[in-house]
């Protein structure tokens, strides 16, 4: 500490240490610690917090599986579902695109020319400038019941009647794929750019096929890349709001909406906190899983 | 050589397809925005107007569709956005600076730590760091009673700021690590042994050495605090940003006012990147030019000389500028023609609904008649009767009237 100190001389340490401290301590540690306090605890009006009822209980996460006490059903079906659907969804965005974003990030990286490079990454930077909500409205224009798809096949008298695709929940998986893709991208592009071209050739002199050149040396050499941006995209479409909120139809739910109806809607604070306690938990759950699959660091998942 | 071609082919097509699912939406909703119906759309093309990104329109059924100009939420939402913005940048910025500063100074085992702890917001949920935020200083202001905290702890901005300095400053600080990575630490020990102070180096050293890193998190995190819905939504409280005001508007109904929001920018978005590869394509040219003139300077042949003289040709910007000055004048004479506003073609459509409304209100009308008339007639007998006595218009006439 005195070492610390003596480095930067006093002033300029004490700002460094004030700015982390507040940072670390204010906005970082007490914040979720408080929240996971308060998923333990029953929902009370703000006088008789800290009085005789404010005990430590499960409720929460009880109601979370069994669902409430007056219920008939062994599990909380309607909120596990949310969940698992939430999850799935999320997982299989994930890997769609991963599966999309895969030769377009190999392109830029080793096929196309340093100006095509520069002017495909800025054509790729500009969608993501616009607003999430945005971005899911442009979505939402072309899959609305009046909307540019419906009427454009029903012109071309390829549909009898308009189809509901909010209803269908194709609006929202690909609002969802559109949302995050740059994410993806970024951490493929930046991993395979550092991939010596010289190796992809030597593939291809000793009689590799393509698949196999990219399945033994180019997917190994991206892998950092690959568990970033699945991270990434994962955690952000299961704690995506905003493009459910715009594109889900009526009869569906994502996780975070759920919360939000507990916490604005219902006015319960602590179970809202215990459901996001629940997402908090299978998200870092989820990195901790593509750090071991993948043998990253964590490092090396948020670059 | 033919599987190679065939290749090319595919993948040309796979990049096309892929940037059309990019940008696809974003043009189709840009072209709804200047379509005068009032549902975002491009097939029954109503007019060409700019009502959306006016006045809007007050439709024949009364429902009031506000347009951008028009929209007080709007504008209150975006100032508040600004405001939260600023803020977000004025903490994150600093925060992340001296957060990337120390992580070079403390060692091995600490630094694990401290540097995993840093980026852990980064993989929250946007949803929980709001929560989280909230419920905090809910119980802080409750504590707090009455005062200057209390008020604090209830008020949506600030509670805002908190929220999104927690994540953004993760942003922040991993550009600031990334820059630091490549500081050459003699220099701070050249000034040290010459006896500057601690201070002096850390102003007159590492802040200009750190000054892009600081204009690009500033960027960065104006960016993502205007952005933000997933935290602001829970913590703004009773405010309202930008962002929110959009979603409410979205759940509501939509309407081409916000297509006219996205379209305003998008512009913004092109017109920035636009200035963003000009500046730094001068920037190369600057530094090629530099480095060409050292070489004459070097070497002073003629021949070079007269090369760079023929070298003057036509940059291919030229090219772009002159298109879009082209679709300006094509753009300019559509809206003369459609009298500024696409008046007079918004006025017929309109007109044309009126009358249809009209119509349907007749047709209903009629109809809803010829059912009471059935009606009567399958009513009792003795309503029958009046009907016939009352209905017949003879009756009276032959009656003759009582002043005659």
């Amino acid at each position: 500490m005195g070492g610390f100190f003596k480095k930067n001389g006093s002033i300029i340490s004490t700002f460094f240490l004030i700015a982390i401290t507040f940072w670390l301590i204010f906005l970082i540690l007490i914040p979720q610690l408080y929240m996971l306090d308060l998923s333990f605890r029953p929902n009370l009006p703000p006088l008789l917090r800290g009085g005789p009822d404010d005990v430590y209980t499960l409720t929460h996460y009880k109601h979370f599986v069994f669902g409430s006490e007056t219920s008939k059903d062994a599990y909380n079906y309607v909120d596990i579902g949310v969940f698992v659907d939430t999850i799935g969804t999320a997982i299989l965005v994930t890997i769609i695109n991963l599966c999309f974003c895969y030769p377009i990030a190999f392109y830029i990286a080793k096929l196309a020319t340093p100006n095509a490079t520069r002017l495909l990454i800025l054509a790729l930077i500009i969608p993501f400038w616009i607003n999430e909500l945005l971005r899911s409205f442009a979505i939402r224009i072309l899959f609305a019941g009046e909307g540019v798809i419906n009427n454009l096949l029903l012109e071309m008298g390829l549909l009898d009647a308009a189809v509901n695709f909010i209803a269908l929940d194709v609006a929202l998986y690909t609002g969802l794929t559109y949302a995050y893709i740059l994410l993806m991208i970024f951490p493929l592009y930046n991993a395979l750019e550092t991939l010596d071209t010289n190796q992809l050739e030597a593939a291809k002199d000793l009689g590799s096929s393509t698949i196999r050149t990219h399945w033994r040396i180019v997917i190994p050499h991206a892998k950092a890349g690959i568990a970033s941006g699945s991270t990434m995209v994962f955690m952000l479409t299961a704690g995506a709001l905003a493009t459910p909120v715009v594109l889900s139809s009526p009869n569906t739910f994502w996780f975070t909406q759920l919360i939000y109806q507990w916490f604005n809607m219902n006015d319960n604070w602590s179970r809202g906190s215990a459901y996001s306690i629940i997402l908090l938990v299978v998200s870092v759950a989820f990195v901790l899983l593509m750090m071991r699959i993948f043998r990253v660091t964590i490092g090396e998942v948020v670059r | 050589m033919t599987s190679n071609r065939t290749f090319q082919i595919f993948l040309g097509l796979y990049i096309s397809i892929f940037f059309l699912y990019l940008f696809g939406p974003l043009i189709i909703m840009s072209v709804t925005a200047f379509n005068s119906a009032e549902f975002p759309s491009i097939t029954p093309w109503e007019c060409f107007s700019f009502r959306w990104f006016n006045e809007g329109k007050i439709a024949y059924d009364g429902q009031r569709l506000a347009g951008l100009a028009a929209d007080r939420d709007l504008h209150v939402g975006l100032i508040t956005s600004l405001f939260i913005a600023l803020g977000v940048v004025a903490l994150s910025v600093p925060i992340g600076m001296s957060a990337a500063i120390v992580l070079t100074q403390v060692h091995s085992k600490l630094r694990t730590l401290f540097y995993s702890m840093s980026i852990m917001p980064v993989l929250f949920p946007g949803v929980v760091i709001g929560i989280s935020t909230v419920v905090l200083w809910d119980r802080i202001a409750t504590i707090g009673g009455e005062g200057i905290i209390s008020e604090l702890g209830r008020n949506g901005i600030f509670l805002t700021i908190l929220g999104q300095t927690c994540f953004i400053s993760t942003y922040c600080f991993l550009i600031f690590v990334a820059r630091l990575q490549r500081f050459d630490t003699t220099q701070e020990e050249a000034a040290l042994d010459l006896g500057a102070s601690q201070t002096q180096v850390f102003i007159k050293i590492l802040i200009p050495y750190l000054m892009p890193a600081i204009g690009s998190s500033a960027v960065i995190a104006f960016l993502a605090s205007f952005e933000n819905y997933n935290t602001t939504v829970f913590s703004i409280l009773s405010e309202q940003t930008l962002t929110t005001v959009i979603a409410t508007k979205v759940r509501l109904g939509i309407s081409p006012a916000i297509s006219a929001l996205a379209f305003v920018i998008i512009c913004l978005t092109l017109v920035a990147a636009v200035l963003y590869e000009f500046f730094r394509r001068r920037q190369e040219k600057k530094k090629a030019l530099e480095s060409a003139a050292k070489m004459y300077k070097e070497i002073s042949s003629d021949r070079l000389k007269e090369d760079s003289k023929k070298a003057f040709i036509l940059p291919k910007s030229i090219f772009v500028i002159l298109f879009l000055f082209l679709m300006a004048i094509l753009g300019w004479q559509q809206i003369i023609k459609n009298n500024l506003y696409g008046g007079e073609c918004i006025a017929k459509a309109e007109d044309a609904k009126k009358s249809n409304f009209a119509d349907q209100l007749k047709l209903l009308q009629n109809n809803a008649d010829t059912l009471e008339s059935e009606g009567g007639d399958g009513g009792t007998g003795s309503t029958n009767e009046y009907n016939d006595i009352f209905g017949d218009p003879n009756l009276f006439k032959n009656f003759g009237g009582f002043d005659n």
